[in-house]
C-alpha cells in the first residue's frame, strides 16, 4: 500500500512540474487567450449570420450554438491537436529520450503524468479565463440540472484522458518515421472534422453523424458538450460515457503497445 | 537581375533538399491538403442545412475562400523564412547571415522554400475553380487582370504579416503567437463575406490592421467587380 502511495506521488510530483513549467509563459498566455477569443467571435459571427436567415426550429437554437463554441474555446488546449510539439518529437529524433528512460518509471505513465500538468494548466490559467469572460459578453447557457453538471465534469475528464493518451499514440510513431508533422496533420482533420469542433454534430446530415458515431472523436467534443447542453440526458448519458473509457483504455492500450515496441526498436538502433 | 537567378537556384537546392525525404513529403502533402478539404467540407456542411450566408450562397462563399486559399498557401510557401526566422535568431544562425555579402532580408527569403504547400494551393484552386464554374461570371480581359491583381496583392500582404512576425522576435526571442490571428485567423474570417461581423470587428480589420484595405477585403472587392455582387453589398451594409 506504501509503495503504491509513493508511486502515486512520483507520478503526481511529474504532472506538477509540468504544470509550473509552463507558468513560466504568461505573455504566450495572454496571447493565447487573445486568440481564443477571436475565433469565437468569428464562430458566432458566422453562426449568427447562418441562423438569421432560418425561422424554423433547428437542432440546437443560437444560443446553444454559442454555448458549445464558449466550451470549444475553453477546452480547447486539452484537445489532441498538438501532437506535433517538438520538445517531445525531438526527444526521439536526437535521442536524449534514452536519458528520459534511465529514469526508473513506467514511461507511458510519465508521459500520461506530464499530460495531465498541462491539461491543468490549460483549464485553470486557459479555460477558466475564457468561460468567465465570455460570460459577461454572451448569453452562455449553463447546465439545466446539478446531474447534468456532474455528468458533464465525468464525461470532459474522459475527454481529457483520452486526448491525452491519443497525444502519446501520435507521438509515439516518431519512432518510425522520425517526423511527426505528416501524421499529426492527418490526425488533427480527422480529429476535427469528427469531433464536432468545427460544426456541431447534431446539425450534420443524418449519413455523417452515424459515422460520427462509431468513432472515439465525438467522445473529445461533441459528446461533453451535449451532456452540459442536455441534449444526451438519462439513459443515453451512461451508454455516451461507458463508450467513452472504452476508447480511453483502447487508446491507452494503443500508446503503451507503440511505446514498448518503439524502445526495443530503440535499443536495436543504438546497439 | 543576379539576386533573381540566385533566388532560383536557391529554391532549386530547397526542393532537391525535401525530395530527399519523399515518403514524408508525400505525407506531408496530404495531410496539409486533407486539413484543408474538411474546412470547406465544413462551410458546405453548413451551407447543407441552412441553404445561404446573409444572401451567400456557398460556391459565392467558395470564391472567397479559393482566392484567400492561394493568397495564404502561395505566401506560406515563399514566405517560409520569415517563419521559422525566430529558430534562427534564437540559435544564432542569424549571424552567419550578417556577414555574407548579401541583403538580410532577401537571405531569409530565400532561405526556405516550403514546396508541401502546393496541396494546400491545389485544394484553394480547385474550390476556385469548381465555384467560377457553377456562377456565370463573364470574364473579360480586364477582369481577369484584376483578378491576377488581387492574388499577388493578397499575397504580398500575408507575406508582410509574417514578416511583421519575425521581426518582432528581435525584442521578445519568440516570435509572438498572437500574428496568428491575422494570418490563419484572417483567413478563416476571410472566408466567409464580410458583412457578417459586427462594424467594430470589421473596422478593426478593414481600418486599423489594413488602411489600404488589401486584407479580406481585397477579395470581396474582386467579387463585386466580377460577380456584380453590388445590390447584396448595398443590403449587407445597411
Amino acid at each position: 500500500m506504501k509503495s503504491l502511495f509513493l508511486t502515486f506521488h512520483v507520478y503526481l510530483a511529474f504532472a506538477r512540474k509540468s504544470f509550473q513549467r509552463r507558468m513560466q509563459y504568461r505573455v504566450a498566455n495572454l496571447a493565447g487567450l487573445t486568440t481564443n477569443f477571436f475565433f469565437l467571435l468569428v464562430h458566432i459571427f458566422v453562426y449568427t449570420a447562418f441562423y438569421a436567415a432560418r425561422t424554423d426550429p433547428q437542432p440546437l437554437n443560437l444560443n446553444e450554438i454559442i454555448t458549445y463554441f464558449v466550451l470549444c474555446q475553453v477546452f480547447f488546449m486539452l484537445m489532441p491537436f498538438w501532437g506535433a510539439r517538438s520538445e517531445v518529437t525531438s526527444a526521439i529524433k536526437d535521442g536524449s529520450v534514452s536519458l528520459q528512460l534511465t529514469k526508473p518509471v513506467d514511461f507511458h505513465a510519465y508521459w500520461l503524468a506530464d499530460e495531465c500538468g498541462r491539461a491543468c494548466y490549460y483549464l485553470l490559467m486557459r479555460g477558466l479565463p475564457t468561460f468567465l469572460i465570455s460570460i459577461l459578453f454572451f448569453e452562455v447557457a449553463m447546465p439545466r440540472q446539478p446531474t447534468a453538471l456532474m455528468a458533464f465534469i465525468v464525461s470532459m475528464t474522459l475527454a481529457a484522458l483520452m486526448s491525452a493518451a491519443i497525444t502519446i499514440t501520435i507521438f509515439s510513431s516518431a519512432f518510425w518515421t522520425l517526423d511527426t508533422t505528416g501524421i499529426s496533420g492527418l490526425s488533427y482533420s480527422i480529429i476535427t472534422l469528427f469531433s464536432g469542433m468545427l460544426v456541431p454534430i447534431a446539425l450534420w446530415p443524418e449519413w455523417l453523424a452515424h459515422t460520427a458515431e462509431w468513432l472515439p472523436f465525438a467522445g473529445l467534443i461533441d459528446v461533453p458538450f451535449s451532456i452540459y447542453l442536455s441534449k444526451i440526458t438519462g439513459a443515453a448519458v451512461w451508454i455516451a460515457i461507458g463508450k467513452q473509457m472504452v476508447w480511453t483504455l483502447f487508446f491507452m492500450g494503443l500508446g503503451r503497445v507503440l511505446l514498448s515496441r518503439g524502445f526495443s526498436r530503440l535499443v536495436i538502433q543504438g546497439g | 537581375m543576379h539576386h533573381l537567378s540566385l533566388y532560383f537556384h536557391f529554391v532549386k537546392l530547397r526542393i532537391r533538399s525535401q525530395m530527399e525525404y519523399r515518403l514524408s513529403f508525400v505525407f506531408d502533402l496530404f495531410s496539409q491538403a486533407s486539413v484543408s478539404v474538411i474546412d470547406f467540407f465544413m462551410i458546405a456542411l453548413l451551407f447543407d442545412r441552412f441553404k445561404e450566408l446573409a444572401g451567400w450562397s456557398l460556391w459565392e462563399v467558395g470564391f472567397l475562400y479559393g482566392m484567400i486559399g492561394i493568397c495564404f498557401a502561395v505566401a506560406e510557401m515563399m514566405g517560409r523564412g520569415f517563419d521559422v526566422f525566430q529558430r534562427n535568431v534564437v540559435r544564432g544562425d542569424f549571424d552567419t547571415m550578417l556577414v555574407r555579402p548579401l541583403g538580410t532580408f532577401y537571405q531569409v527569403f530565400s532561405n526556405e522554400f516550403l514546396l508541401r504547400r502546393v496541396g494546400r494551393i491545389a485544394q484553394a484552386l480547385v474550390v476556385f475553380l469548381v465555384a467560377n464554374s457553377q456562377l456565370t461570371i463573364t470574364w473579360s480581359f480586364a477582369k481577369v487582370g484584376y483578378l491576377l491583381i488581387s492574388l499577388v496583392s493578397g499575397t504580398c500582404f500575408f507575406i508582410g504579416l509574417f514578416v511583421i512576425g519575425a521581426t518582432s522576435c528581435f525584442w521578445t526571442v519568440q516570435s509572438i503567437e498572437i500574428i496568428n490571428i491575422f494570418t490563419n485567423g484572417g483567413v478563416f474570417m476571410g472566408s466567409y463575406p464580410f458583412g457578417i461581423y459586427r462594424w467594430w470587428f470589421r473596422h478593426f480589420f478593414t481600418f486599423i490592421v489594413d488602411p489600404e484595405n488589401k486584407f479580406t477585403f481585397f477579395e470581396i472587392y474582386v467579387s463585386l467587380y466580377d460577380y456584380d455582387l453590388f445590390n447584396r453589398f448595398a443590403q449587407m451594409r445597411a
